[in-house]
């Protein structure tokens, strides 16, 4: 398992056509646009590239195209979380067939259970799976069910495999104390913020994060990660207060804004599909001024 | 208005005897925490069992710090109330009597809406002009929250408001609250009130509220030193040290905070009712928690 996650991973968007079917020629260019602008991995359909509201079978195809045009340049991870925990193994056995580097996956939708659940849950995906395994935490979102230090380090004792964790919680207490028990059994284990974090989490040791606005703005996030490691705190600081910006901005109807917001760059992805909205041309407009102000429209790609 | 520095501020214990306060004691904390190295004094917070002490006893506390401080450091009134009058009562007595700026958390047990939070916040700063923080800790407080539209509006109209101590460690209100308040205000300061500085301080943190320096002065000090320079890496072993503490004392509150004062020979007596009282099997509890403190090695017991 000598896969080391580290810097800045971006998670694609969706792109659906006019008819909300998914747009696969787009999302090629969308997947080999993050490459070329330094994402250090991939990583496939997080809740931005609205998993939620795509069939097995979609993700799948999706999923393939994906590891296709990654084409090994960077490592890519499937996320295997589904409603149902059997699609999740389903969706984990495809990505293992498919040539994926890793799975990567939540704690178990809606339901409450103990935290005892959680570890035979991922027990089972580590064990069934030969692969290397990214375990993703966002007690917000998940009403409080979380990965506590002492789950992760039973993980750790038990899978070899578990080679990181997506922390959604960007809390300093939550972050840190997982880092604490897990480094000394683990060096490489990697904790990676949801989102471009990268000033409180780095600073205490996180390895990097997967990414919001890198569909926007990839010179942006890259320039805060390389601040980060080179100890640039001051350029850092002034860098993540813009991303924070762009992050209350896009994550309201997580991702219709940020979809919206691509169209404003030369990058249209097409609508979102229902439950969440589609950006309107009103908000669309209140983003095109939020990124001008930020200087965005004159520093980052346009266009694929 | 003349700018407060809030620095390195520790939130004194209050001691009890046979469950009144115990004022001879009280002088000994003071002296103590202002010869490890505090900035300032923050009196009395839920550190002190400022729930726990009538309007009375939290004034005479306040007077006889800022007596024994006799000017050395800046001692902070914390003037929390559930009432807005009775806090701007308590703002104005802590300006008489010398006090240097105050802390205000939401009121306790009611759930105002924003509107009343910022009228809350704008009388009590404003009857004592006094630079005035204000404390967010949602997990203490039902959950209610100083959001930052709430903070934008109130230094929009406020020459008093000084900054936010923030309690939550929610990074993305960290980093929002100080980019939009200092783009508003370049003096507004972000306080972290719990022992997490190092990221803190890369948000943008200037100032730190040490419930825990009772226990770790010399800890609390090499921290801040460390992440001032922005030192963060090389304060790593000393960050697990201080996020120890904060866990262990915010497992068993206040008063296992007094057990640990008290294996640290500064016995402050035990905690007012309703907090339990610490005994046997927690004491040894503790006390072999404080064990795995590294950095308990240097500091200094007794007074």
């Amino acid at each position: 398992m000598s896969l080391v996650l580290k810097g800045v991973m971006q998670s694609p968007i969706t792109p659906l056509k006019d008819d909300f079917s998914p747009d696969l020629a787009t999302f090629e260019k969308m997947v080999d646009f993050h490459v070329r602008t330094g994402a250090t991995a991939i990583s496939w359909p997080h809740h931005k590239g609205e998993s939620h509201n795509l069939t097995i079978a979609e993700r799948k195809a999706l999923a393939e195209v994906a590891i296709k045009t990654v084409n090994k340049r960077v490592p890519i991870s499937i996320h295997v979380s589904a409603l149902a925990v059997e699609d999740t193994y389903e969706l984990a056995r495809h990505a293992q067939q498919t040539g994926a580097d890793a799975i990567i996956a939540i704690t178990p939708y809606f339901w409450k259970y103990p935290l005892e659940s959680i570890y035979n849950h991922f027990v089972k995906l580590g064990t069934t799976f030969d692969m290397p395994l990214i375990a993703y935490n966002s007690p917000d979102y998940l009403d409080g069910v979380e990965f506590t230090a002492e789950l992760t380090q039973r993980l750790l004792e038990k899978l070899p495999n578990l080679i990181g964790m997506k922390d959604a919680s960007f809390n300093s207490e939550r972050f840190f104390e997982i880092l604490r028990v897990a480094l000394p059994m683990r060096p490489d284990f990697a904790m990676i913020a949801g989102v471009e974090y990268l000033l409180p989490s780095v600073c205490l040791g996180g390895k990097g994060s997967y990414s919001s606005a890198g569909a926007i703005c990839p010179n942006l996030v890259n320039n805060l990660f390389a601040a980060c490691e080179s100890g640039n705190w001051a350029l850092a600081r002034e860098l993540q207060y813009k991303l924070s910006q762009l992050w209350h901005l896009f994550r309201d109807q997580y991702p219709s804004s940020l979809k919206g917001g691509m169209q404003i760059m030369g990058r249209n992805v097409g609508p979102t599909r229902a439950p969440l909205p589609t950006a309107s041309p009103e908000r669309i407009k209140h983003i095109e001024n939020t990124l001008a102000a930020l200087g965005i429209l004159d520093s980052e790609p346009h266009g694929w | 208005m003349t700018q407060f520095r809030f620095g390195l501020v520790h939130a004194p214990l209050t001691p009890f005897v046979d469950g009144k306060i115990d004022l001879e004691t009280f002088e000994k904390v003071i002296e103590f925490h202002i010869q490890q190295g505090a900035e300032g004094l923050a009196v009395q917070t839920h550190t002190g069992e400022s729930v726990s002490l009538p309007v009375a006893e939290r004034k005479i506390l306040l007077e006889l710090a800022i007596k024994k401080a006799a000017g050395r450091v800046p001692v902070i009134a914390y003037v929390s109330e559930a009432g807005t009058s009775i806090a701007a009562d308590l703002a104005i007595h802590a300006k008489k009597a010398g006090a240097s700026a105050l802390i205000a958390s939401v009121p306790y047990y009611w759930t105002p809406p924003d509107s009343m939070l910022i009228e809350h916040f704008a009388t009590i700063a404003q009857s004592a002009a006094l630079p005035t923080y204000l404390y967010n800790s949602p997990h203490e407080m039902n959950n209610v929250k100083i959001k930052t539209p709430v903070v934008m509006s109130l230094i929009g109209t406020s020459p008093y408001i000084a900054g936010l101590i923030d309690v939550s460690m929610d990074w993305q209100f960290m980093i929002e609250v100080i980019a939009d308040a200092s783009r508003a205000r370049s003096d507004f300061q972000l306080v972290a009130g719990t022992e997490y500085m190092v990221s803190a301080h890369a948000t943008g943190a200037t100032g730190f509220l040490a419930p825990t320096a009772i226990i770790a002065p010399q800890l609390m000090k090499h921290l801040y030193q460390h992440v001032c320079q922005e030192k963060y890496k090389e304060a790593h072993d000393l960050q697990v040290d201080a996020a120890f503490l904060y866990r262990l004392f915010d497992k068993y509150g206040v008063a296992g905070l007094k057990v640990g004062a008290k294996l640290m020979a500064r016995d402050c007596g035990q905690a007012r009712p309703p907090l339990p009282i610490m005994d046997g099997v927690v004491v040894d509890a503790i006390a072999h928690e404080l064990t795995k403190v590294k950095a308990l090695a240097i500091e200094k017991r007794g007074w």
